[in-house]
């Protein structure tokens, strides 16, 4: 893997182009690796900078940890860089752990938090589906009922209109004249009439209240 | 030519005689055109030259595009909402093509002898991963899946299905896994970042947005079940009809079988080892918190 990734100046640079020269030799057919002749990278490996640490004039940023760790990986040893350094320290773990606990929790809790997410979501969608379904399941019923109601209020309406028509001729035949509907005058003689159907109606029922008690003693004789 | 001066003939037969309409027969009606004012032929193109009168027109000085003179303008005014919103924050995939894969391996840029990963496209200048612009790594695209013959093991980030199966019908294997961008900018650029002397870090697992994706089998996610993935195999292989080759057989078995950890990054380097390219070396660490942070 290594002999192919590694481009030809990185090979010259670490001296590892005897490993593509095996490759040369195979047949053009069985060759597969491509080579390209990229710009040289210059860099000053043999004489090494190493900052002075004591030192106050070098700047801060070469007394840093992270100056340290490029120092090594460019130079190697040769930096004089203790490898231990390289990684984080202790106190620089722990803040990293903490972070890592905080913002990127294990797999299953992520996996738990996703299921749990979607059980809430279906039972979100079930609760409003069981909802429709029940009023769906009333809709034949309420749509009966406002046809019905429907049919009602008109019958009432036709109703309203006939009688309105008829105290209008009742009004006309007394009084002669075309009388408004709205006056006083009009109002009273609709009390009247209301009156004169209320005796009436009170006569029909004591007549068939007494009709029913003649009838059922008679009924009650003639068993007897 | 009108009938009238043509006795005992028709329109029709003058029409039928008539040459073929092109562009040559063809004339706006007078007074249809009327001529553009063009610039004076004088020096500098003649008087203002097109420029205007005095102000900013002629002087050259007007604001850039969009300004209202101070007005809060348009495309300040407009919120971002809806299509647009939080663009900039969308993680983004490439598209690789399995034609520009076969091209590739066509020419000898890739070895399929060995796992394709995303180094190995980019080193081969195959692909171009801008992870600071938001790119999370790569899809790969069905272009060209009637024409790709090749048997490898690749490692992508997104995979559309004709392209798995595309895959799978030449004996390859595919994986689709997530690279948390610093673990892509480590990935695809190994040797700046082994020159920078730092250990290699260990990759993020995806966040919730994207887990479904990457423990789904149907995508051949690296953190869905292996048993689940094989019946997915089978079942993409009846859908688009061909037959599925057993890979146990072949003799690069062991190279197509060959899978990343989910929290390694590279092929055979475990997170926490420092490379230094000048020595030649591999340093691993020996303190045990260190591993431990690095093993889990």
């Amino acid at each position: 893997m290594a002999a192919s990734i590694l481009s030809r100046r990185t090979a010259v640079l670490f001296d590892i182009t005897k490993l593509n020269s095996q490759i040369n030799f195979l047949p053009a057919v069985v060759q597969q690796i491509a080579n390209y002749n990229p710009r040289p990278l210059w860099l000053n490996i043999k004489n090494p900078y190493i900052p002075d640490k004591s030192n106050e004039k070098t700047p801060d940023w070469q007394k840093t940890d992270k100056y340290d760790r490029k120092r090594f990986g460019r130079y190697g040893q040769a930096s004089g860089v203790d490898p231990a350094q390289l990684w984080p320290s202790h106190a620089q773990l722990e803040e990293m752990i903490g972070e890592e606990r905080e913002w990127h929790p294990p797999l299953q809790v992520m996996l738990g938090n996703i299921a749990a997410k979607e059980k809430e979501r279906t039972a979100k969608r079930m609760e409003r589906e069981k909802i429709i379904a029940a009023n769906m399941a009333k809709m034949p019923k309420m749509i009966a009922d406002w046809k019905k109601q429907k049919q009602e209020t008109k019958q009432k309406q036709k109703e309203e209109k006939v009688k309105r028509e008829r105290l209008l001729a009742e009004a006309t035949e007394r009084f002669g004249h075309a009388v408004d509907p709205r006056s006083a005058k009009f109002k009273e003689m609709v009390a009247e009439i209301e009156k004169e159907e209320k005796k009436k109606r009170k006569l029909l029922k004591r007549k068939k209240r007494e009709d029913d008690a003649g009838l059922s003693p008679a009924a009650a004789e003639s068993s007897q | 030519m009108s009938a009238n001066k043509i006795t005992g003939g028709k329109t029709i037969d003058i029409v039928k005689n008539l040459p073929r309409i092109n562009l040559a027969n063809l004339r706006p009606n007078p007074g249809a055109t009327k001529n553009e004012t063009h610039r004076g032929h004088g020096m500098h193109g003649g008087n203002k030259s097109g420029r205007g009168h005095k102000g900013e027109r002629q002087r050259g000085n007007r604001p850039r595009l969009g300004f209202e003179g101070g007005q809060t303008p348009f495309y300040l005014v407009i919120p971002k909402y809806g299509y647009n919103a939080n663009h900039s924050r969308r993680p983004q995939y490439p598209p690789f093509s399995l034609r520009k894969l076969q091209y590739l391996i066509d020419l000898g840029r890739i070895d399929t002898t060995q796992p394709i990963d995303l180094t190995q496209l980019v080193n081969s200048r195959g692909v171009a991963i801008q992870p600071l612009k938001r790119d999370y790594g790569i899809q790969l695209v069905d272009e060209g899946a009637d024409i790709f013959c090749a048997k490898v093991n690749l490692e992508v980030q997104v995979a559309s299905e004709k392209a798995i199966a595309a895959i799978e019908r030449n004996g390859g294997v595919i994986t689709t896994s997530f690279y948390d961008p610093r673990s892509l900018q480590v990935l695809i650029k190994p040797v700046p970042f082994f020159i920078s002397g730092q250990p290699i870090p260990k990759r993020m697992l995806p966040g919730e947005d994207l887990l479904p994706y990457y423990t789904d089998a149907n995508h051949r996610g690296y953190l869905a079940d292996q048993d689940q993935v094989q019946a997915a195999r089978l079942a993409l292989a009846k859908k688009y009809g061909y037959s599925l080759p057993d890979i146990t057989k072949d003799e690069l078995f062991d190279m197509l079988a060959q899978r990343k950890d989910p929290r390694q990054i590279f092929f055979g380097l475990s997170p926490g080892w420092v490379v230094n390219m000048e020595d030649k070396k591999i340093l691993k660490p020996t303190d045990e918190k260190v591993l431990q942070y690095y093993g889990s």
